[in-house]
C-alpha cells in the first residue's frame, strides 16, 4: 500500500524562464450530466423502443391469425390477458423503482447492477403496451422481453445468493438480512411470467384456454399462490430485520398466505362455484400493496431527520416500491380466476 | 415537514442552538424538564420541596440510580434523583467533534496511584444526568450464570446472592426496555429470549473480527448493542454515525437519558442536575437526608430512604465522606469493606494493518464480538486456561483523536512517524477485550486530603494487577494476536496496558460480615441506605457490566415495592 508522506519523493522544482507564460492545465470538457440521469435516459430509450416494437410485431403477428372464437370466450381471454399484463406492470414498476433504489444505494459497485433497471424498463413498456391491446393475439416481441425478464430475475438472484454466502458468516441471518436480499430478484421473474402467460392467453384456444397443457385457470391459481407465497417470505424476512416493530408489518406475512389459500381452493372448485372469496382475497392483497406504500412513507418519517432528511432515509428506511409487487402478484390472481370463472367480471 | 410524534432532525436548520448553557445552569426547575426527544420542547416535572420527605433520594442518574428512579416512581413513591452533571439534550448539545464532547466525561481531580495506576475520566466515568450510558459503547451482555456462584462453581472471587435465574428474569425487562439489538441467536449460555430488534450490519473492522475467529476456530457473533437498528418511539434508527462513545446525537442510542429517565419524569420523579451530593445524614441509625450542592449553595433534601447511585469511585467517597459521630468509619462500613475490592476489566487491545480499507469508525465501535473465552475453561494447546476469569473481545472502532492518542501515548510515536502512521487510519482495525480481574482488598477507593470545588475531599484510587490478572492479559493479548494476524492484519502490535469500567466498593453478598449490601442492594448497617450501581458487584465477569447494573436496579426497585406492598407487622 502506498503511503503518501512528506518524506517520499517530491515532484522536481520546476524553473521557469522569464517571459514564459505558466503552462496551465488544458480545459477539459466533462459532462456535466449525472450519471444517473444518463441510466434514466437509457432506461427510458429502452422502454419506448420496445413499445414501438412490440405494437409493429402485433401488427404483423395479428395479420396471420385467421381464426376466429365464440366472441364471449374471446373476451374472457383478452380480458384476462390484460389483466395479466396489468399484473406485469405493476411488477415490472416495483422491480424498476426498487431495483433502482436499492442498487443506487449499492452505487451500481458492480456493472451487473445497471441490467435489472434497464430490463425492468423493457418489461414495463412490453406490460403497458399489453395492457393496452384489447385484440387477441400475442405480440412476438413482448413475449420475448418478458422470457428475457423472467430469464434475468434468475440470474439476479444467483448473483444475490452469491453475494449472501460469500460474507462472513455464509449463509446466516445476518447476511441474509442485509446483503443483496435474495428474494428481490425473483419479482424481475415473476412480473416475466405473468407477461409471457399473458401472451400465451391470447394465443389460447378462448373456448379451452390451456396453459403447458393444463387448464390455464387453474394451472394460473396455484402458480400465483406460490409466487404470493414466495412474496411473503421475502416481506417475511425483510419485516424480520426490522422485528415486526410495528403490527401493520404482520399484515404482508399474514394475509397474502391466506389469500393463496383461498387461490388453491378456487382452483380445486368445480367449473361454475362461486371465486367471490377468493375474489375478495385478491383485492384485498392488491390493495395491502399499495397500502403498504402509505405505511412505509410512514417508516420513512420515522428515520433519523424523517422526510427532511428525504434523500438518505428514502435509500435506507423502508423501501417505497416495494410493497406494490404484492398487488402485482395479486392481479395475476384475478387473472386466474377470471380464465376459472370464464366470465369477464368487472372488478 | 415534521410530523408530530414521529422522529426529528439533529440537524434541522429551523432550530437554533439552544442559548442556555446547561454546564452552568441547571435545565430541571420551574416544574419542567428537557424532552430529551424533541428539539426545545420540555415536559412537565413534579418538584419536592426540599423539607419535603421524598420517598427516595437516589444519588446519581446513570444505569443504576436512574434506572431505579424510574422503577420506582412507577411504582408510585416520591423519587428525587441528583446528578451532579449536566441535563443535555443530545439532539443540540452534541456536537461531532471529540475534545468539544469530553464534556460528557467525569473529570474532577481524583488521585491513582498503585502499582498499576488507572487512567480516570474518560471511558470509565461520565458526568451527565444519565451517567455514563450517555457515552458507553451500548454493549449489552449477560453475565455467564456460572458467574454468580464464582467462588462456588469457580473457585474464585465471591458468590452472588442472587440466583442467575431471578436474574436472568431482569435481563429479559432490561433488555425488552432497552430495545436491545442482538442477533437473532446468541451463541454462548443457556437459552434466553430474542432480542428485541435485529442485529446491526457488521462493519469492516467486525469483519476482521469474524474472519479471525473463524480462523481460530472459536463462534463470533453480532454484538448485543443497546442501540436500536428498528424505530422505538421516538427514537429512530441507528445510522452509524459512530460517535458512540461521545454522545449520540440522534437518540437511537438507549441511555438512560432517553430511556428510563422520560419514564420516570411523567411517572412523577423530580431529576435535580447539577447537584453534587457531598454528604448523607443520618439520625438514629438511619439516613435522614441528602446534603446537596446546587446553584451556588449548600441545600438539604429530606427523605425516608436513600440511595448512592454514584459508581464505584463517588459511591464510596460518598460514604466514606458521610462519616459523622454516629458511623466514624463512613456510612455502611462497620466492616471496613467499603471502598475496597475495586475492580476494573481489563481493556488491552491488539492492532494491524490491512491492505483494503477499514474504515473502523463507520458505525457503533464494538460490532462483533466472540465470548469464547467466557465460557472456554480449559483452553487447549498454547491458549490453555492457567488463571480464573475469562474475557471477550470486541472489534473496534477508534475515532481520529482517540486513535492519534492511542498511537502517541500507548504506541510511542511522534512527530514525523505519528503523522505517517496516522496516513494509515483507515486501514488499521483491532480487537480490544473486556476481562475479568479478580477482587483483591488492596485496590480500593479512599479519601485524600485534596480538597476538590466544592470542598469536598478527593478520592484516591489505588490498583494493582494481581498474578492471575496478568496471566490472563497475556492469553488474551496472545490469542488476540493471532486472531488478528490470521484475518489479514500485519505489523500488529499491542496495546498492553489499558482498563475500563469500574465495579466493587461495596460489595453485595449473603453475610453481613463479608459484604457492605444485601441482594436487595440494602445496606447491612443502615436500613434504609441502598447502593444501587457497579459497586455492589462481588465480582464483576468478563463483560461489560452496564445490562448487568441495570437488571440489579430493576430488581432492586422490585423489591423496595414488594417490600412496601407487605403488611407491615
Amino acid at each position: 500500500m502506498p503511503m503518501p508522506s512528506d518524506h517520499g519523493a517530491r515532484p522536481p522544482e520546476r524553473h521557469h524562464a522569464p517571459g514564459i507564460k505558466r503552462r496551465v492545465a488544458p480545459v477539459r470538457a466533462e459532462a456535466t450530466v449525472h450519471p444517473v440521469v444518463v441510466l434514466v435516459a437509457a432506461a427510458a430509450g429502452a422502454g419506448l423502443l420496445t413499445w414501438f416494437a412490440a405494437g409493429r410485431s402485433k401488427r404483423l403477428g395479428s395479420a396471420t391469425a385467421g381464426r376466429r372464437f365464440s366472441p364471449r370466450g374471446r373476451a374472457v381471454t383478452a380480458s384476462a390477458a390484460q389483466r395479466l399484463n396489468h399484473a406485469s406492470t405493476m411488477l415490472a414498476a416495483s422491480v424498476l423503482f426498487d431495483s433502482g433504489l436499492e442498487h443506487y444505494r449499492g452505487q451500481f459497485f458492480n456493472r451487473a447492477m445497471y441490467t435489472p433497471i434497464i430490463v425492468s424498463s423493457v418489461t414495463l413498456a412490453a406490460s403497458l403496451h399489453g395492457a393496452g391491446d384489447t385484440d387477441p393475439g400475442s405480440s412476438r416481441v413482448r413475449h420475448g422481453v418478458q422470457a428475457l425478464a423472467g430469464l434475468t430475475g434468475l440470474i439476479g438472484f444467483g448473483f444475490h445468493a452469491y453475494n449472501v454466502g460469500k460474507r462472513e458468516g455464509g449463509y446466516s441471518f445476518q447476511n441474509l438480512f442485509y446483503s443483496a436480499p435474495i428474494g428481490a430478484p425473483m419479482a424481475l421473474t415473476l412480473a416475466g411470467i405473468l407477461g409471457v402467460v399473458a401472451e400465451r392467453v391470447r394465443d389460447a384456444d378462448p373456448g379451452e384456454p390451456r396453459l403447458a397443457g393444463l387448464p390455464a385457470g387453474r394451472a394460473l391459481a396455484v402458480a400465483t399462490a406460490g409466487m404470493l407465497a414466495g412474496t411473503t417470505l421475502e416481506a417475511g424476512l425483510l419485516h424480520f430485520r426490522g422485528a415486526f416493530q410495528n403490527p401493520a408489518m404482520f399484515v404482508p406475512v399474514t394475509l397474502p398466505p391466506l389469500a393463496a389459500a383461498l387461490l388453491v381452493r378456487a382452483a380445486a372448485k368445480p367449473e361454475g362455484a362461486s371465486q367471490v372469496g377468493a375474489k375478495w382475497g385478491m383485492w384485498a392483497v392488491s390493495a395491502m400493496g399499495i397500502g403498504g406504500v402509505a405505511f412505509h412513507a410512514y417508516g420513512v418519517a420515522r428515520m433519523m431527520g424523517g422526510w427532511d432528511n428525504w434523500r438518505q432515509n428514502l435509500i435506507d428506511g423502508p423501501p417505497l416500491p416495494a410493497p406494490p409487487s404484492f398487488s402485482g402478484v395479486a392481479l395475476g390472481g384475478l387473472a386466474a380466476l377470471e380464465l376459472i370463472e370464464r366470465d369477464r367480471f368487472r372488478f | 415537514m415534521r410530523i408530530p410524534g414521529l422522529g426529528n432532525a439533529a440537524d434541522n436548520p429551523r432550530y437554533v442552538t439552544p442559548s442556555d448553557d446547561p454546564e452552568h445552569h441547571p435545565r430541571a426547575r420551574d416544574g419542567r424538564a428537557p424532552n430529551v426527544m424533541r428539539i426545545g420542547e420540555w415536559v412537565p416535572m413534579r418538584q419536592h420541596r426540599d423539607e419535603e420527605e421524598v420517598d427516595f433520594a437516589i444519588v446519581g442518574t446513570g444505569a443504576g440510580g436512574g434506572t431505579l428512579a424510574c422503577r420506582l416512581a412507577e411504582g408510585g413513591l416520591s423519587v428525587v434523583a441528583f446528578d451532579a452533571g449536566p441535563y443535555f439534550r443530545p439532539l443540540e448539545d452534541f456536537a461531532s467533534d471529540e475534545s468539544h464532547q469530553s464534556k460528557l466525561y467525569w473529570t474532577d481531580e481524583r488521585i491513582v496511584d498503585g502499582e498499576n495506576p488507572l487512567q480516570m475520566g474518560s471511558n470509565n466515568s461520565g458526568k451527565a444526568v444519565g451517567g455514563s450510558t450517555v457515552h458507553y459503547a451500548m454493549v449489552a451482555l449477560r453475565f455467564r450464570p456460572e458467574w454468580f456462584k464464582a467462588r462456588t462453581l469457580m473457585g474464585y472471587g465471591a458468590d452472588w446472592p442472587i440466583d442467575w435465574r431471578e436474574m436472568w428474569r431482569y435481563y429479559d425487562q432490561v433488555e425488552d426496555d432497552l430495545k436491545i439489538s442482538g442477533p437473532v441467536n446468541y451463541p454462548w449460555g443457556p437459552h434466553r429470549r430474542r432480542y428485541h430488534r435485529r442485529a446491526h450490519e457488521i462493519n469492516a473492522a467486525a469483519k476482521v473480527l469474524a474472519r479471525g475467529a473463524e480462523a481460530m476456530g472459536v463462534s463470533w457473533t453480532p454484538t448485543p448493542l443497546a442501540t436500536v437498528s428498528a424505530p422505538h418511539g421516538d427514537a429512530p434508527p441507528c445510522v452509524y454515525r459512530g460517535f458512540c462513545t461521545l454522545g449520540c446525537s440522534t437518540n437511537a442510542k438507549q441511555s438512560v437519558l432517553v430511556s428510563y429517565l422520560p419514564r420516570a419524569l411523567k411517572a412523577g420523579a423530580e431529576i435535580r442536575d447539577l447537584a453534587m451530593v457531598g454528604r448523607i445524614e443520618t439520625r438514629n441509625g438511619r439516613a435522614t437526608g441528602v446534603h446537596y450542592f446546587r446553584e451556588g449553595r449548600w441545600r438539604f433534601q429530606r427523605a425516608k430512604n436513600v440511595v448512592v447511585a454514584g459508581y464505584a469511585i463517588e459511591t464510596p467517597r460518598l460514604l466514606l465522606n458521610s462519616a459523622n459521630q454516629e458511623f466514624p468509619d463512613g456510612l455502611a462500613n462497620s466492616t471496613g469493606l467499603v471502598g475496597k475490592n475495586l475492580m476494573v476489566q481489563g481493556n488491552q487491545a491488539v492492532w494491524g494493518v490491512f491492505d483494503e480499507e477499514i474504515r473502523s469508525y463507520k458505525g457503533p465501535p464494538s460490532l462483533a464480538i466472540s465470548e469464547h473465552w467466557n465460557y472456554d475453561d480449559k483452553g487447549y494447546g498454547p491458549f490453555a486456561k492457567d488463571f480464573f476469569g475469562g474475557y471477550s473481545y470486541m472489534s473496534q472502532g477508534p475515532l481520529p483523536q482517540l486513535w492519534a492518542n492511542t498511537q502517541a501515548s500507548a504506541h510511542g510515536l511522534w512527530g514525523e512517524a505519528l503523522m505517517s502512521e496516522m496516513q494509515r487510519y483507515n486501514h488499521v482495525a483491532g480487537l480490544k477485550v473486556v476481562s475479568e480481574y479478580m477482587p483483591q482488598e488492596r485496590n480500593r477507593v479512599t479519601l485524600s486530603d485534596v480538597k476538590d470545588q466544592y470542598g469536598l475531599p478527593v478520592a484516591r484510587v489505588t490498583y494493582s494487577w494481581c498474578d492471575n490478572d496478568r496471566a490472563l492479559n497475556r492469553h488474551a493479548l496472545r490469542f488476540m494476536r493471532e486472531a488478528l494476524s490470521a484475518a489479514g492484519g500485519r505489523e500488529v502490535w499491542d496495546q498492553a496496558d489499558d482498563t475500563c469500567h469500574l465495579n466493587g466498593t461495596a460489595r453485595m453478598g449473603a453475610d453481613p460480615r463479608t459484604s457492605v449490601v444485601d441482594a436487595d442492594c440494602r445496606s447491612w448497617d443502615i436500613p434504609n441506605l441502598y447502593v444501587c450501581d457497579g459497586s455492589v458487584f462481588p465480582t464483576v465477569g468478563g463483560v461489560n457490566p452496564s445490562l448487568t447494573i441495570q437488571a440489579v436496579a430493576l430488581r432492586t426497585a422490585d423489591r423496595v415495592l414488594a417490600e412496601r406492598r407487605r403488611p407491615s407487622a
